[in-house]
């Protein structure tokens, strides 16, 4: 037959495979804020396929915000958060970044954390560790002490280098996942640490937070018809093909309304930027993140009819707090831990 | 039109007759692209009125090829349209300085039509926000460019659902209504154009006009179903309904000829909700049922489906079985069978997707399939329209070409109920001018995997069978960007002449959509 030649088949799918469906359009919070296709994995995947550069796309590459909606939505299976933190690291990185690089070496050298007594740890992150009552909630919700202990060492310099392209050094990934080897069972809250971590440990049982404080009887219990239950998306994504069906039958079994659109994909709550996560600009990108977060959670807010909103991640209630009435509680906060 | 039989690679008597290409291998032809006169005064005209005009190669790229992957073209720029002033004052300077505008929604068309060979891409995703529901009028307004599933996003927190779009997410809703638009409740409830009360419309001109039926009828008319010639659509008003899930039936076949005429006796019986075709290959063809209540489900069960000579599941398994044991030499094609029902059957059947027996979300599933077992890098998916009469030759003469051509292909047949009052929106468009009451689509897909094949090749895969559309006095879904050269074959040079002296007319520097019909 003329005309026609075989191609092999590609070990790992990329940019290069995308057929331009826009699938991906529909869940990526950007598209929403901006319905701009350059802004989204489908205009990075066609400005790519045409011969552009990182640098090219710049703009798009550092806009993204990993929630990673878009890699379930997509038909063809590219790994489009790997790919879009590799642009991220063939950016020139500015000077605050660089400044991530020597935290993470300053982390590296410090004295190894004994590893935990418990058969569990939690990572909490930042954000929980500046809530010091919620994070006891939550470990009491989860066994308590004995069962799982709060890690010295919660990688949030190694999130945060993740999600800014920067590479980390071999020493302080080490340092970070010596205490965790052999562990039965990792809590994390952290959605992007979570993807990486379900590569890094092996043997060890990943689960996000949202994940396994829902699964708590007492949590479940809690949970009201007239809630509106908010799913962390980084984590969700991350395990899409399993979760779905779990928070499925969440939802039947507590009746609650979850933030999956029609795809059963979540809606992101927040639409947080990289600078802001870095600290950088603080003035302006606190307004950006406020405005993009307003759009985000009213968006799932829309046509709902809630008396609560439960959150997975005390970010995604932050957004909520300053666009709903509605009180909003944690899922930690949402049960009796029986302290 | 009568094709007279020509040796294939000899002229025929006349050499630039409408049909004396036939037999000759014919390569495809792209535009040749605008030559960029007036450009940088046209950019600045733009930019001082404050509109966003990109023209670095990363944002241009975005729009190089649509979802055909075999016309690539650039645009000198790219305006993402963000309010129907905004699009009226371009199209505005577009006539005064003679600039090409290129319109793109969702740019799933195939044939090159949502792309720009030079001059402005118009990217209508901008304007996507739903404007107004009304749940008691069961009306919606909404800006064009959106998408019909974010449509379908904001209509189902009212509990309320389009009437019929595309099996694609990504299809907007002006051009859908621009080109008609197909879906599997088509032949109950007719294109997805006729589902448009009224529309806001810039005319190549640059007014902006609200018509319909009753209120500018001639513009309204020409714009739906009118491939972009007319004006850009910017705003719509749908009527909606309630939503239902789906009660899903699948009823096999062995022979194309036989699902056809169960699928048009249903259809003429209203005995479904929905209907559709859709074949793993020639000798595995599937009836696809599904109903909005268990009523007419009862009421299917008791008065029709007797009378079907299709299988279930199981009884096509059984039948298929013994067809492969007596016939071991096509024991790769069992194979191939076994294949794709192991991938395709699961994907149809998501358990998110599903509550019991009811399907959900009918668009997220065949949408995600479509893309995920048909979609690639290059598509090319000719069709034929037809009157009921005529479907079945049809089918068959495309299918045979399929044959020819492809090892594997899909193809994928619906009725499309036909509005007596929406006759002036059909003509010169996909509804065959012979059609009564129904019209039946068929398009042909090949499944190319990794084959990379040349675009000559796909093109005279293309025009075989278009030819048999010509031959039969049949029409296309798909007959503008590449394939234009069979619309004066098919639809006559009275009618194409009378429409170009209307395009003409609206658009007098030619610069709206001017590659894709004319």
């Amino acid at each position: 037959m003329f005309g026609r030649a075989k191609i092999a088949p590609q070990p790992q799918k990329d940019y290069a495979s995308c057929s331009g469906c826009g699938l991906c359009l529909l869940v990526c919070p950007v598209w929403r804020r901006d319905r701009d296709i350059g802004l989204t994995p489908l205009g990075r995947a066609k400005a790519l396929q045409h011969g552009a550069a990182a640098a090219d796309i710049g703009e798009s590459v550092q806009s993204c915000t990993l929630c990673a909606a878009c890699e379930p939505a997509c038909p063809e299976d590219i790994g489009l958060v790997a790919m879009t933190l590799d642009l991220r690291r063939q950016l020139v990185q500015p000077a605050a970044v660089q400044s991530l690089r020597t935290r993470m070496e300053a982390q590296a050298v410090r004295p190894r954390a004994p590893r935990p007594a418990s058969p569990a740890v939690l990572l909490p992150g930042p954000a929980l560790r500046e809530r010091p009552g919620t994070l006891a909630r939550a470990v009491a919700l989860l066994g308590g002490a004995g069962k799982i202990s709060i890690a010295d060492d919660d990688g949030s310099d190694i999130a945060l280098a993740l999600e800014a392209g920067v590479s980390i050094p071999a020493p302080r990934l080490e340092r970070f996942l010596q205490p965790l080897r052999g562990l039965r069972k990792i809590v994390v809250a952290d959605g992007l640490l979570l993807r990486h971590l379900q590569q890094w440990p092996p043997g060890s049982k990943i689960a996000s937070l949202g994940e396994a404080l829902s699964g708590v009887a007492a949590v479940r219990r809690a949970l009201r018809a007239s809630d509106l239950y908010v799913i962390e998306p980084r984590a969700y994504h991350a395990g899409y093909q399993r979760l779905v069906n779990y928070y499925d039958a969440l939802r039947a079994d507590c009746g609650c309304v979850l933030n999956l659109d029609l795809q059963r994909i979540a809606i992101p709550a927040a639409a947080r930027s990289l600078r802001h996560r870095l600290d950088l600009a603080a003035a302006v990108d606190t307004m950006d993140t406020s405005a993009n977060d307003s759009i985000q959670a009213r968006w799932i807010l829309q046509g709902r009819m809630t008396t609560r909103i439960v959150v997975e991640s005390l970010e995604d209630g932050a957004a909520f707090e300053r666009v709903s009435d509605c009180p909003v509680v944690h899922l930690a906060e949402l049960a009796d831990d029986g302290t | 039109m009568h094709v007279t039989d020509i040796e294939p690679g000899t002229l025929g008597p006349c050499h630039v007759a409408p049909d004396a290409l036939q037999g000759i291998k014919r390569q495809q032809t792209n535009p040749a692209r605008w030559d960029g006169a007036n450009w940088e005064e046209f950019a600045a005209a733009i930019r001082a009125r404050g509109i966003e005009m990109r023209e670095a190669a990363a944002a241009l790229a975005a729009f190089a090829t649509d979802a055909g992957g075999t016309a690539y073209g650039l645009a000198h720029g790219v305006v993402i349209a963000r309010s129907t002033e905004q699009v009226a004052l371009l199209l505005q300077a577009a006539q005064r300085y003679r600039v090409p505008v290129t319109v793109s929604g969702g740019g799933l068309t195939t044939e090159g039509e949502s792309v720009a060979f030079g001059g402005v891409l118009l990217d209508m995703t901008g304007m996507s926000r739903v404007l107004h529901i009304d749940a008691e009028a069961l009306t919606v307004r909404t800006e064009a460019g959106i998408f019909w599933h974010s449509l379908a996003e904001e209509l189902r927190r009212r509990d309320l659902d389009y009437l019929s779009a595309p099996l694609n997410l990504t299809s907007s809703v002006g051009g859908t209504l621009g080109v008609g638009g197909i879906d599997v409740n088509s032949a109950r409830l007719g294109c997805s154009a006729d589902q448009a009360l009224s529309l806001q419309v810039v005319t190549p001109t640059g007014e902006i006009v609200e018509c319909s039926d009753t209120h500018n009828a001639a513009l309204f008319q020409r714009v739906i179903l009118g491939y972009g010639q007319f004006g850009v659509i910017t705003e719509a008003t749908l009527r909606v309904r309630r939503y239902t899930p789906l009660r899903m039936h699948y009823f096999y076949y062995s022979s194309l000829r036989t699902a056809i005429e169960d699928l048009q006796l249903l259809d003429h019986n209203d005995a479904s909700d929905y209907s559709g075709i859709l074949t793993i290959m020639d000798c595995a063809v599937n009836v696809l049922l599904a109903f909005d209540s268990p009523e007419r489900e009862a009421a299917f069960m008791a008065d029709w489906r007797p009378r079907l000579r299709g299988y279930g599941e199981f009884g096509f398994g059984l039948c298929t079985l013994v067809h492969y044991a007596l016939r071991p030499w096509k024991l790769g094609e069992a194979w191939y069978l076994l294949q794709r029902k192991r991938e395709l059957f699961p994907e149809l059947q998501r358990p998110e997707y599903m509550r019991g027996a009811t399907m959900l979300e009918r668009s997220v599933v065949f949408s995600r399939a479509v893309w995920k077992f048909w979609g690639n890098r290059q598509m090319v998916i000719p069709d034929l329209a037809t009157s009921a009469p005529k479907f079945v030759e049809a089918v068959e003469r495309g299918n045979a070409v399929c044959r020819k051509y492809f090892p594997h292909y899909t193809l994928y047949l619906v009725g499309i109920r036909l509005r007596p009052e929406h006759r002036a929106h059909y003509e010169m468009s996909c509804i065959p001018p012979d059609a009564e009451g129904w019209a039946y689509g068929c398009e042909f897909e090949p499944m190319l995997g990794d084959t990379m094949y040349s675009r000559d090749y796909l093109q005279s895969f293309k025009n075989e069978i278009y030819d048999i559309g010509v031959d039969m006095g049949a029409s296309y879904y798909r007959f503008g960007g590449m394939m234009k050269g069979y619309i004066r074959r098919v639809f006559g040079d009275a009618l194409v002449d009378r429409h170009l002296a209307l395009k003409r007319q609206a658009d007098p520097a030619m610069i709206l959509n001017r590659h894709v019909i004319f």
